[in-house]
């Protein structure tokens, strides 16, 4: 383990008033697996969220990968991807071509984009436009895209919603081969991933941590 | 690498544009509709749809911008890709550009289609400098897709901005339709004096709303 992959402090984020999140403190090493588990509403994706820097917090802060959660979001950016409820594709272009510009726009190598068609099963379909595409494609396409671009930190939101077994494989491959690659996983679901990925887990319940690792101290 | 990532926003648009055929088939039949049913009201006045012409043209331009720069976010809102735009390590001038250069392509060949329907349908003579006119259909396009391109976004961004955007955008690019107006009316009449003027009111406007738009883009994208 090498340093903190993420370290908040006090963090909190309201949506018209209403903490979604509220007064988190949380410390995740470098290389760690960590499951984000919590039933729907605990604030679970709003805290992947606010790690990805897709939103900001309304209080508080901490730093991701070594990069202030603010200031630094440019290069959380470039090392986090966040697979979330919404795949980012677009319905009128292809699988490969979606890839393909997800790696331009990421400054990601582009060569590699049959390669990971093939690790997710979609290297038949990959000049299918993803507008014809089920739930369970468009997520293995997002992974994919995932796999591509080998952020040292992975966001992971509902990863098993909607997908059937060997989907559910191609989640926990990712996840291992993660691992083994030092990178960094934050796992958020109300489903239990297989135990062997996990170094540990944090329950979140109304936007709170209930049980807080290592509480990072207020800068 | 600025221009590369603007290159691949554009061409992506454009694609989505090819494959779903979106802008056109809304705009086109809009834009023909407001010059038939003006034509109409203005009667059969050879010379009084001569003059308005160049208005009406620059109106229809106008609509059909807002129309489109709508709906080439509505496809970034889609699925989140907006976000995916947003969580990108690209320099977010860089999409904005890309945005603008792919609304710019699109205008100008529903600009074009629709100068064709003015010419058929008002009589407007072309006049003795085409290039000119060219160049005040280039300058003028660009300024609305510059515009349209930033506040676009605000349209995707909330029920509140959706409901501003047409505040916001008109007062903002009346400069532009009034001057490419202009220029227009006065190369189509073949009394160029002054035209001039316009374009480089026309240009100077370009270089602004694309700085400003290129400047505040990522702003608008942050939460």
């Amino acid at each position: 383990m090498i340093g903190s992959a993420v370290r908040l402090s006090r963090v909190t984020r309201q949506f018209d008033g209403l903490a979604a999140v509220s007064q988190v403190s949380v410390d995740v090493e470098a290389g760690e697996t960590v499951w984000l588990r919590g039933s729907n509403g605990s604030g679970k994706s709003t805290l992947l969220r606010l790690i990805a820097t897709a939103i900001s917090p309304t209080y508080g802060g901490g730093a991701v990968l070594g990069h202030d959660l603010v200031a630094g979001r440019a290069a959380i950016r470039a090392q986090t991807d966040l697979l979330g409820h919404q795949t980012r594709m677009y319905d009128d272009l292809t699988a490969a071509e979606n890839l393909r510009f997800a790696c331009r726009l990421h400054h990601a190598d582009p060569a590699g984009v049959e390669e990971a068609l093939e690790r997710v099963g979609l290297q038949e379909v990959a000049s299918v436009r993803t507008g014809n595409f089920s739930h369970g494609m468009r997520q293995r396409l997002a992974l994919a895209r995932c796999v591509l671009r080998a952020p040292r930190l992975i966001l992971l939101d509902e990863p098993y919603a909607g997908l059937d077994p060997d989907a559910r494989v191609v989640v926990d491959d990712l996840v291992a081969e993660a691992r083994v690659g030092g990178r960094t996983v934050l796992l958020a679901s109300h489903e239990a991933p297989p135990i062997r990925l996990l170094d540990r887990d944090v329950l979140m319940d109304g936007g709170r941590l209930v049980t807080a690792p290592d509480p990072a101290p207020a800068p | 690498m600025i221009l590369r990532v603007a290159w691949a926003i554009a061409a992506k648009d454009l694609r989505i544009e090819l494959r779903s055929r979106a802008a056109v088939s809304a705009v086109l039949p809009f834009a023909a509709t407001i010059l038939l049913a003006l034509g109409f009201a203005l009667g059969p006045n050879r010379l009084l749809l001569e003059q308005t012409a160049p208005g009406l043209l620059w109106v229809a331009g106008l609509f059909a911008a807002v129309e489109l720069c709508h709906r080439s976010y509505q496809a970034e809102a889609a699925n989140g890709a907006l976000e995916g735009l947003l969580l990108g390590p690209a320099e977010k001038g860089a999409v904005y550009l890309g945005k603008a250069a792919a609304a710019f392509a699109q205008l100008m060949v529903l600009f074009t289609l629709t100068t064709g329907m003015v010419v058929v349908l008002f009589g407007m003579p072309v006049g003795p400098s085409p290039g000119r006119l060219a160049l005040t259909a280039v300058l003028g396009i660009a300024g609305l897709s510059a515009m349209g391109a930033l506040l676009g976004l605000l349209a995707v961004q909330g029920r509140t901005r959706q409901a501003a955007l047409p505040v916001i955008v008109l007062p903002l690019v009346t400069p532009v339709v009034i001057a490419a107006t202009r220029a227009t009316g006065a190369l189509t009449q073949g009394t160029p004096a002054g035209v001039d003027g316009w374009l480089g009111l026309l240009a100077a406007f370009d270089a602004a709303f694309l700085a400003a738009g290129y400047l505040v883009f990522g702003n608008l994208l942050e939460d």
